[in-house]
């Protein structure tokens, strides 16, 4: 029996010759050019084995990954990488992938992975028959199979936040240490260290608190009338120590003219916060980005809308997949610094609001988010 | 003379925390931001330790450790790798780039995953350095 092999690359010269190569080794192949795609031959074709490449627009080549494991974790998906995707090679691996071979895809190491891949599909065959015999095993297992999938959803949350709880328990951990140094040995220095890197990592905790309860309360917001340059205000008096520690300038440009409008001021003041926060650290990268950083929170009317509030960057701005997920949860390109939660509750926050959020960014040049809400009348809003 | 190591690691949170661990166990630390600056100070210095972070911008500890193991005058220096990726994903990483590579590098003097523990990491540090 051929055995068939689904293969995604959005290149079609790789498909292309990855296919002939393939087809020569005695599969059957169906290629895919992107991920929606794949995934839509992968539901209908069920092919045992799915060799993906890493980095493609719209879905990429982990996110597929995932979404196969999930739907079927038997099948074995071997990841095509390209050179220096490294980091990304690992990621995959950590999603169960069978294996990563590097472009330019020499013939040796692709048989290498596809023997491995079969071998671990012969295994696998030979397992299940061994098991599934055994009658009351099979219904067993089938009952367990659905509970863990349940299970499965809850605990990607839990997992996501057991991450960055660990992060910031490892910050703690080593501040109390360092502060603890300072007190053995009076040392004025790790007396600061230490109480910084304590002080910093409790700020870290408080949000992520804060932030948890908004994306778990499913509430109307608190409607006030307000000012709308006074939650600006706020963020700006209270961020502007974080920019001037990092050399990043940071400026709000109101409009005292502005009448007073209806929102949540304590749910602005988190958005406002969460946008001029991500605006100073994309500024503090120092990977791409040598000119002075520079953070302006702008606050306007606009045709349409009761207020408009802008948070530009000039910062490192953001690559296309970056865009796509920025408001997932626990999507977060800050390292273990970042939860994954304030872009994703700053949304849920504007969509309360019945507002609109969005922005555009260029990578290299920075980004700019924009906030609007609406006009609303006292009488809808007791 | 104090024993000069090396701490490698973008947090920095994590290195003022490792630096203080030697610091005040007699060690002379050194520090490096990423795997690039990293083997500068460690071509330069000739650390008798090397404590590596794995993921990190710019270079990797990856591919640092895989450069200093493959310098002849380096690869003696033991490293310890200190990171928040399980030791599991890390050893798999290593044996699959082995077989691309089609070289063999040695494994780490040890590997601990993060948030390391001050007392876990000084015995380490300890025994690298008896």
């Amino acid at each position: 029996m051929t055995q068939k092999i689904l293969l995604v690359d959005d290149e079609e010269g790789i498909r292309k010759v990855l296919d002939i190569s393939l087809s020569d080794s005695g599969f059957k192949v169906f290629t895919a050019e992107t991920g929606k795609e794949a995934l839509d031959i992968f539901r209908k074709m069920r092919p045992p084995i799915v060799l993906t490449d890493i980095k493609m627009p719209g879905m990429d080549g982990i996110e597929l990954l995932q979404k196969i494991k999930q739907e079927s974790p038997d099948t074995e998906v071997i990841m095509i990488t390209g050179h220096g995707d490294m980091e990304l090679a690992i990621r995959s691996l950590k999603f169960d992938a069978t294996d990563f071979i590097t472009k330019p895809i020499n013939d040796d190491a692709l048989e290498i992975a596809l023997k491995r891949a079969n071998e671990k599909i012969t295994l696998k065959t030979r397992l299940r028959e061994h098991t599934e015999n055994l009658e009351q095993l099979v219904r067993e297992k089938t009952k367990k199979l659905v509970e863990a999938e349940r299970l499965a959803a809850v605990g990607q949350t839990v997992a996501g936040l057991a991450h960055a709880i660990k992060n910031i328990t490892g910050g703690l951990t080593g501040g109390t240490f360092v502060l603890e140094k300072g007190l053995q040995l009076k040392n004025e220095k790790y007396l600061r260290e230490g109480w910084d890197m304590l002080k910093g990592n409790v700020d870290r905790l408080k949000n992520m608190a804060l932030d948890l309860l908004n994306y778990a309360k499913e509430r109307a917001p608190d409607y006030h009338l307000c000012d709308p340059n006074r939650p600006a205000r706020e963020v700006i008096d209270l961020m502007i120590p974080r920019a001037r520690e990092n050399d990043v300038s940071l400026e709000i440009e109101s409009d005292e003219s502005l009448p007073k409008v209806w929102l949540d001021p304590e749910g602005i003041h988190r958005c406002l916060l969460n946008l001029v926060t991500n605006a100073i650290d994309a500024c503090i990268n120092v990977d791409c980005t040598q000119r002075q950083g520079k953070v302006v929170l702008r606050i306007l009317k606009t045709e349409g809308w009761a207020v408009e509030f802008q948070v530009v960057d000039n910062g490192c701005g953001m690559d296309e997949e970056t865009k796509e997920k920025i408001f997932r949860r626990f999507f977060s390109t800050k390292g273990s610094r970042g939860t994954g939660l304030g872009l994703m509750i700053t949304k849920k926050i504007i969509d309360e609001h019945e507002g609109a959020i969005e922005f555009d960014s260029e990578k290299g040049k920075g980004t700019r988010f924009i906030i609007r809400l609406p006009e609303k009348d006292q009488s809808t809003s007791i | 003379m104090a024993k000069r190591v090396l701490v490698v690691d973008d947090e920095l949170d994590m290195r003022i925390f490792i630096t203080t661990l030697l610091e005040t166990s007699g060690y002379k630390p050194l520090s490096a931001v990423d795997g690039k600056e990293g083997l500068e100070i460690a071509r330069q210095k000739k650390p008798s330790l090397i404590i590596l972070d794995v993921m990190m911008p710019r270079e990797s500890g990856l591919n640092m450790y895989r450069e200093l193991k493959n310098d002849p005058e380096m690869k003696n220096i033991p490293v310890i790798m200190v990171s928040a990726l399980s030791k599991k994903t890390f050893f798999h990483s290593q044996k699959v780039l082995d077989e691309y590579k089609g070289e063999k590098i040695a494994e780490p003097a040890a590997y601990i995953e993060k948030p390391p523990e001050p007392d876990e990491l000084l015995e380490e540090i300890r025994n690298c350095l008896k």
